[in-house]
């Protein structure tokens, strides 16, 4: 099994962040990641902030969207960028609110780099997760349950926005829903493709910025109608 | 007797439904719908010129009155609308969303000289 050092800048990874209206956190996200991994790929998804200016600053590689289209379309454009930068195997999603740990990305790495796996994903019902609150812990549960019927897949997490994957699903994997559906529409890429998975315990770190910025609960609601929807009618 | 015309009513709405949708994108499906469009025109100047008509035909699957019958048959094209349209919006969504992409991935490997396949 190849190591991956701490600290170490691994050309062979590149860090997806999908970015809007973060600009008063984006910098910050961008240098730290920036210390350990060398490709930081910041997608800015249309914001009407500073954003972009402080990607630039920071040093991250910039992708701008011309128009707004939602987190799933913003990864699928960084994946699809990850893709041409020479060298790079490994693909991480990573949110821009600061909420994952850039230490919980290379345990991920290793797993990934054994060859057992095409897709890790984080999970924060097997790792520690601070500062949630009651409703949105009740949500997540009830959205796991939804999920793991619908894609049929066994997960303790299925919305969390730490994945590392191969070139082999970063080049199979079509992200087609815009919104924060694709979240469920990743587990049944997963399951379509028989990507080989493997959870891992990752610490989410809920701030108050991030708490704003989360979904609200009754997204839910749109999230299940049209996932049912796309079901029913092909 | 009537309970049974009142499953395959519900049944052939169900049904009704689900074609609508599903063949948004065939020549077939969309034909079906101009045809259905028709037979609706046809059938509401029917229904004028003979008033009882679809009283008539509402008594026949059990259906109270006529008025009922139009009301069932108005608001199952009007959910098969609504949803139709919903759909097209989602997909004319997607496509301006491939198209959005390929903007930003043109001109962000423009700016730093990656090689675009």
């Amino acid at each position: 099994m190849r190591k991956f050092k701490e600290g170490k800048l691994n050309p062979a990874v590149a860090i997806i962040i999908p970015v809007y209206n973060e600009g008063s956190v984006i910098g910050d996200v961008v240098r730290s990641v920036l210390q350990e991994f060398q490709h930081v790929i910041c997608v800015n998804d249309g914001s009407s902030d500073n954003s972009s200016e402080e990607i630039t600053q920071a040093g991250a590689y910039l992708v701008e969207h011309p128009i707004n289209m939602g987190q799933g379309a913003a990864l699928q454009t960084g994946i699809e960028f990850a893709r041409l930068i020479p060298g790079v195997k490994y693909f991480v999603t990573f949110d821009a609110d600061g909420q994952h740990r850039t230490k919980d990305v290379h345990v991920m790495l290793q797993e990934i780099s054994t060859g057992e796996y095409d897709i890790v994903l984080g999970s924060r019902f097997l790792g520690e997760t601070t500062g949630l609150t009651k409703a949105k812990y009740l949500l997540l549960k009830l959205a796991i349950k939804f999920s793991n019927v619908t894609s049929g897949l066994k997960l303790t997490d299925t919305h969390n926005g730490l994945r590392v994957f191969n070139r082999h699903v970063a080049e199979t994997m079509q992200i087609t829903l815009p919104d924060m559906a694709h979240a469920s529409e990743i587990l049944e890429l997963i399951a379509d493709k028989k990507y080989r998975y493997k959870e891992v315990p990752v610490t989410i770190k809920y701030t108050e910025y991030s708490r704003a910025k989360g979904q609200s609960i009754v997204n839910a609601i749109n999230i299940g109608f049209d996932m049912l929807l796309r079901k029913i009618v092909k | 007797m009537i309970v049974i015309a009142q499953i395959i009513i519900i049944a052939s709405a169900l049904a009704l439904l689900f074609y609508g949708l599903s063949g948004r994108r065939s020549h077939f499906g969309r034909a079906w719908k101009k045809i259905g469009l028709l037979l609706l025109a046809i059938a509401m100047i029917i229904a004028v010129i003979f008033p009882n008509t679809t009283n008539r035909l509402a008594h026949l699957v059990g259906i109270g009155r006529g008025a009922d019958l139009l009301l069932y048959m108005l608001t199952l094209a009007f959910i098969t609308y609504v949803l139709n349209s919903y759909l097209q919006q989602q997909d004319a969504k997607d496509e301006l969303c491939r198209l959005a992409r390929r903007v930003a991935l043109i001109d962000a490997t423009d700016r730093y000289r990656l090689r675009r396949k």
